[in-house]
């Protein structure tokens, strides 16, 4: 009998076995379901949050000494003016306003003089999530002071014009796209998350528990090679770990694809292509982590061990997730043969628009494989050692 | 047939196991009889190949243990001091498994597992996942498992460890039949009575070493003592070490 046939054996108990186990099929499920679930509350946070901005009610205090100001608001598409609590200050504080605009009791009297008349915008700059309210905001009122500078120096025989020596254009190049570009570099990091924990419990349990329970022995008293039991065992978590990524992405995308971006002013679209290459790139990097799972495991001492050392491990494939939303490593494809780093820069690309070539996939998935068959062949070695087998 | 000669073990500074060496012929169940922490366990792991001698050689049916373990474990059918199970699993996916392991397939696979089943007493759960088991339900599943590529060849960890009067019966019926087939049986135990009921020969072994080997009879005559508890006692050395 050959080691093929060894291998499948070891394989075909594994996943019956791991099929039973809850556990296992627990951190599959995760594993898909994590990502899609965290896009989805992402995205409709952020579609809530623009059209919070589109449509504003804006509490103004001491409106009544501003009528003109109140008209003009209210004639601008999408602003309600609603009434101001009792403490603005208070209320944005305990988050309960996003900005309150206050008008000073003197604000008529000082337009009639012609001095700065005070409007106070009561914001808190360190909530993000106020902030695109806070800047509508800001230009409305900006726009209406010089509204009313025009109108002062029309009245007083001067064009306009002179007034604004410079014409401040701003030439948006994709602040939506942008921000959007930013939402998806999370992608890349939630997709090794699916990896990783998609085959987590199998790998340990058909390790470390394997031993914990009393099995390894006797199986070890079958004629196997060592290196088939491994690749078997690695098989088997690595099929858990790719249902879990594939799963991930079916979702992920259906998620992406009914999010309204065009309310959002943002032309998006996930074509299969970039599903497929990023499927590309994520399969590969499964059976590494899996790989990753049961060579650890293998090595620890008991379940708990072995989880506790997984929890640990885990912020290294987190790393460069967390590195590129701050650095971002599109455009780097050099990094390609680099495991989970090369996948977090060649999906950011395919993200990005611009698809690396297909060598660039080959590199990163046989420098993944080769790494986890390495990994494979050490989880063998020790399979051979009488302190791994009978414990320490 | 099983042949040891001068098995050596260390771990660290402790000599579990300092000079072992006894021949067990086929058709013939041999004892390996000693107190807790004598080298027993440790002398059945080397045995299996699962663990290398620090010096001695093991021959089972003329093959070389230390030098080609796996080829030996063909030869041999072991249940461990770990009986292991998956909990998950039924005792016929069990036998299938280790079966599948040892190449078996097919019809032929079923023949066996059926028979080894039924030869167990186990028909009724053949299809029950084993969590749940009792420890003898438990222990028939780890011996249905070691026995299903038809070892010449049985060792036996503490084989009634923890098994109630009924279980222990049947196991002991089971090592007669294994021996009336012409296997070499070697069983570990502490357990006076187990010994003198079913060894045509009793190795005793205290503190990694050797102390006495021969039938039953022999012993009685070896230390003067009539009762074999009372030789036993004497061979390991428990009287003058003040364990007793």
């Amino acid at each position: 009998m050959n080691g093929l046939a060894h291998l499948l054996t070891v394989l075909k108990k594994e996943l019956m076995d791991g099929a039973r186990d809850r556990r296992s099929i627990r951190s599959l499920l995760f594993g898909a379901i994590m990502t899609p679930l965290i896009f989805g509350v992402m995205f409709t946070v952020v579609a809530n949050r623009e059209r919070d901005a589109k449509d504003l009610k804006l509490p103004v205090a001491g409106i009544e000494y501003a009528p003109a100001l109140a008209d003009w608001l209210r004639q601008q598409t999408g602003v309600t003016i609603t009434r101001a609590p009792a403490d603005p200050m208070a209320a944005v504080r305990e988050r309960k306003e996003d900005v309150v605009v206050i008008i000073d009791k003197d604000f008529a009297k000082d337009m009639a003089r012609g001095v700065p008349a005070p409007v106070k915008l009561v914001a808190d700059m360190t909530r993000n999530e106020s902030r695109p309210k806070v800047t509508r905001v800001r230009n409305l009122i900006n726009s209406y002071s010089t509204e009313i500078a025009s109108l002062r120096l029309v009245a007083r025989g001067v064009a306009p014009v002179v007034a604004r020596p410079l014409a401040i254009e701003d030439v948006e190049v994709s602040s939506a796209q942008q921000r959007l570009g930013q939402l998806l570099s999370i992608l890349p990091l939630l997709l090794v998350m699916a990896g990783l924990t998609g085959g987590l419990q199998i790998g340990i349990d058909s390790t470390a528990g394997e031993r914990e329970r009393g099995s390894l022995e006797p199986l070890l008293l079958s004629p196997v090679p060592r290196l088939a039991l491994a690749a078997g065992k690695w098989l088997a978590a690595s099929t858990f770990a790719c249902a879990s990524v594939l799963f991930s992405m079916v979702l992920t995308v259906n998620v992406l694809r009914r999010v309204p971006w065009q309310d959002l002013g943002i032309r998006f679209r996930v074509t299969d292509g970039e599903l497929m290459s990023l499927l590309a790139l994520e399969l590969p990097l499964a059976l590494f982590l899996s790989a990753v799972v049961m060579f650890v495991s293998t090595f620890a001492r008991s379940f708990k061990e072995a989880q506790s050392y997984i929890g640990l491990l885990i912020f290294v494939p987190m790393l460069p997730g967390i590195v590129s939303t701050m650095v971002p490593l599109s455009g780097r494809p050099w990094m390609a043969p680099i495991p989970v780093l090369g996948q977090y820069a060649l999906a950011a690309d395919v993200l990005g628009g611009k698809p690396p070539g297909v060598a660039y996939y080959i590199a990163a998935g046989v420098a993944v494989l080769a790494a986890a068959g390495v990994l494979v062949i050490l989880a063998a070695r020790l399979l051979r050692q009488e302190k791994v087998i009978f414990g320490r | 047939m099983i042949e040891i000669q001068g098995l050596r073990k260390s771990f660290g500074p402790v000599e579990a196991v300092r000079d072992v060496s006894f021949r067990a012929e086929d058709g013939t169940v041999v004892g390996l009889l000693g107190p807790n922490g004598a080298g027993k366990t440790t002398t059945l792991r080397m045995l299996s190949g699962l663990m290398r001698p620090d010096a001695g050689t093991i021959r089972v049916d003329g093959a070389d243990v230390v030098a080609d373990p796996i080829g030996a474990q063909r030869h041999m059918g072991l249940l461990p001091d770990s009986r292991g199970l998956y909990p998950r699993l039924t005792p016929r996916e069990h036998i299938e498994y280790f079966g599948r392991l040892h190449g078996i397939d097919g019809k032929q696979l079923a023949g066996r597992t059926d028979g080894l089943l039924s030869r167990l007493g186990l028909e009724t759960l053949a299809a029950r996942r084993v969590e749940g088991f009792s420890q003898g339900e438990r222990t028939k599943v780890a011996l249905a498992r070691a026995l299903v590529h038809q070892p010449r060849n049985i060792i036996l960890d503490e084989p009634t460890n923890g098994l109630d009067v009924m279980s222990t019966r049947a196991m002991r019926e089971l090592i007669r039949m294994l021996r009336a087939d012409g296997c070499c049986v070697v069983f570990s135990s502490h357990i006076m009575q187990e010994v003198s009921a079913l060894c045509d020969r009793i190795v005793v072994i205290a503190q990694g070493t050797v102390v006495a080997e021969g039938t039953p009879d022999e012993l009685r005559r070896q230390t003067g003592r009539e009762n074999l508890e009372d030789a036993f006692v004497a061979l390991a050395g428990l009287e003058t070490e003040g364990v007793l």
